[in-house]
């Protein structure tokens, strides 16, 4: 379970799908290719959330968790756009 | 060349589930998360590891005290003598490790063979550094009293590092650390565990063969819950050394001055290279590829913008874009040696990547070339893109920030040198820098006071690919550290001005009186 005390990097590793709601939120959970430091309630209070905006993105990231959205392809989550190569 | 991965895995003692703690010779069980480590060539899982608790953190952090106590006290060529044969253990080593290296980060074999290389680098380079950590002699102003400085050993020093070099930043560090008499205690990037855990096991018939106590080389691999905030707080280890991001370099700095420690922070960069109408302009191009797609875009020297005067602006964009159409069909499996750009680490880098091209767009520049993802045969984990290159202006927001994959963006300059120092010097960053000029005003003017602002300045050669032998680091939002060559050793020791009265009296300095 998601929580405010939950690092970023457990986020990354393990509800991947976090990156992508935290990012539309103007939270970037990677740096130089790695997870940043420090938990998500840190993360957010930098980006200046009120202490409801943190309980709802804990909320938030839950449900997309419990959805096991996680699982789902992760092209179509981040919604990339791909180009075909024959090789 | 076929590279059996599993027989890499083989050579190097690596199995489907490994150990991530050691304090040398002896391997811990460990009960905390278990790391899976993917491959981002193919996306297959390739071995899983068991990480640290804090429980088991201490324990190392105990046996490194202890075993600090004993190697400090070993005279620092026998200590050079243990990393001149870890050295050539690693050479022993090379293609597997190499090949391992280019498996489970993504770079191309050559460039795994070269990271394996600069290991070996620093340890030849640590070996002669053993027999000549000198002190200085001073001039006393007092008769009959000897002046000088001396290095002494300095604990534990923590090592982090990232996934972009997963092995040659730890040897950078261990090496000078080891032959000053400290003890390190390293943790790997989580991206790579698998590297380190391979370089953990060559290193220690060496460790066993020379009775090196349990603690000396401790690997820790752990999430930031157990090797995060209380690795840098803790107040045993004097010395931390992280290579990482601007982001968590703050975070570290932040942490490590608090209690007072020393921070060695290696951060992000922001390379540019300037090319002058003085420049051999082949040259400049063939020499900035590499700099902007070697390891995919993922080097913190990689070169992130191309300052290029007007005068050659189209000149040079138009051979640019030739590379690159050319580069395209090398773009594959990092093990296959006809390939030369890997993948990116995982697809949270893509996102970013195609972040960074769809943003440049929004702000004004211009795609001259790539930026898609690639799919289809060979591009099965997701992880390739096609290199990008895009002309942009430097003030736009995302060419001020570092995009950590192949994204290069052009820039034109008008008149004098200076203002493409200028527009070089007007980011946050400040690791890397190079000019392209046979015009040696311009070239002394570049690397001058007034000149680039990086801790690397290079002239007729690239942003990246930098030799163990100079001290390797930059200044701003770099961090400011110093690692590798030169005299980086410094900082791993403790600096001592001892002042010595070998005569009669007691002349107080600055000619103070006072008599009882």
């Amino acid at each position: 379970m998601i929580t405010r005390n939950t690092t970023i990097e457990d986020l990354v590793e393990d509800y991947p799908k976090s990156v992508k709601y935290l990012a539309d939120k103007g939270i970037r959970c990677i740096k130089c290719g790695e997870p940043i430091w420090g938990t998500l309630e840190e993360a957010c209070l930098e980006k200046g959330f009120t202490q409801d905006a943190i309980d709802n993105a804990v909320n938030d990231l839950n449900t997309l968790h419990d959805k096991g959205s996680d699982h789902t392809n992760p092209d179509k989550l981040l919604n990339i756009k791909t180009i075909k190569k024959s090789k | 060349m076929t590279i059996n991965i599993k027989n890499v895995l083989q050579n190097l003692g690596l199995t489907e589930t490994n150990l991530g703690v050691s304090t040398g010779v002896t391997w811990f069980d460990t009960e905390g998360k278990i790391n899976t480590s993917s491959s981002p060539v193919d996306g297959n899982v390739i071995a899983r590891v068991k990480t640290a608790t804090l429980e088991d953190y201490e324990k190392v952090v105990t046996k490194a005290q202890e075993a600090f106590k004993v190697w400090r006290m070993t005279p620092a060529p026998i200590r050079g003598e243990v990393v001149r044969q870890i050295g050539n253990a690693l050479r022993e080593h090379k293609d597997d490790l190499g090949a391992l290296v280019s498996y489970e980060m993504g770079k191309i074999f050559q460039e795994g063979l070269g990271e394996v290389q600069e290991m070996i680098d620093i340890c030849d380079f640590a070996v002669g550094q053993s027999r000549l950590i000198n002190g200085v002699a001073l001039q006393s102003e007092r008769p009959l009293h000897r002046l000088s400085e001396q290095y002494h050993p300095l604990g534990i020093v923590g090592i982090v590092t990232s996934y972009n070099f997963p092995v040659a930043v730890w040897a950078w560090n261990s090496a000078l650390a080891a032959i000053a008499g400290d003890v390190v205690i390293w943790k790997p990037s989580s991206k790579t565990p698998l590297t380190a855990i391979a370089t953990q096991k060559i290193i220690q018939n060496v460790l066993k063969e020379n009775n090196v106590p349990e603690g000396v080389f401790n690997l820790v691999v752990g999430r930031s819950s157990v090797m995060g905030d209380n690795f840098l707080g803790d107040k045993r280890i004097p010395l931390i050394s992280v290579t990482g991001s601007t982001a968590v370099g703050r975070r570290a700095g932040k942490i490590v001055g608090d209690r007072l420690g020393r921070a060695l922070l290696e951060l992000g960069g922001n390379n540019a290279v300037i090319i002058t109408p003085e420049a051999d302009i082949q040259m400049a191009v063939m020499s900035t590829v590499f700099g902007t797609v070697g390891t995919a875009g993922q080097r913190c020297t990689s070169t992130r913008r191309v300052i290029i005067h007007e005068a050659v602006f189209d000149q040079v964009k138009n051979a640019f874009v030739g590379a690159y159409e050319k580069l395209a069909d090398k773009i594959g499996s990092p093990l296959d040696e006809k390939f030369l750009v890997g993948p990116l680490i995982d697809q949270h880098a893509v996102a970013l990547f195609e972040e960074a091209v769809a943003k440049v767009q929004q702000e004004g520049g211009k795609i001259l070339f790539g930026g898609q993802k690639l799919e289809g045969h060979g591009f099965e984990s997701g992880n390739y893109v096609m290199p990008c290159i895009a002309e942009a202006e430097n003030h736009f927001e995302i060419v001020q920030e570092e995009t950590f994959a192949p994204i290069v963006y052009l820039i034109k300059y008008s008149g004098d040198v200076q203002n493409a120092i200028d527009i070089q010097n007007d980011v946050p960053q400040g690791l890397s820098s190079a000019i392209f000029t046979l015009n040696m005003r311009e070239a002394e003017t570049f690397i001058s006071q007034t000149g680039s602002d990086c801790g690397i300045a290079n002239v007729n050669l690239g942003t990246s690919g930098a030799e163990i032998g100079g001290a390797f680091g930059g200044e701003k939002d770099t961090g400011g550290g110093r690692e590798s060559g030169s005299d980086a050793w410094k900082v791993y020791m403790r600096r001592q001005t001892n002042t010595i009265n070998y005569g009669a009296e007691l002349p107080l300095a600055q000619g103070i009186k006072f008599d009882i």
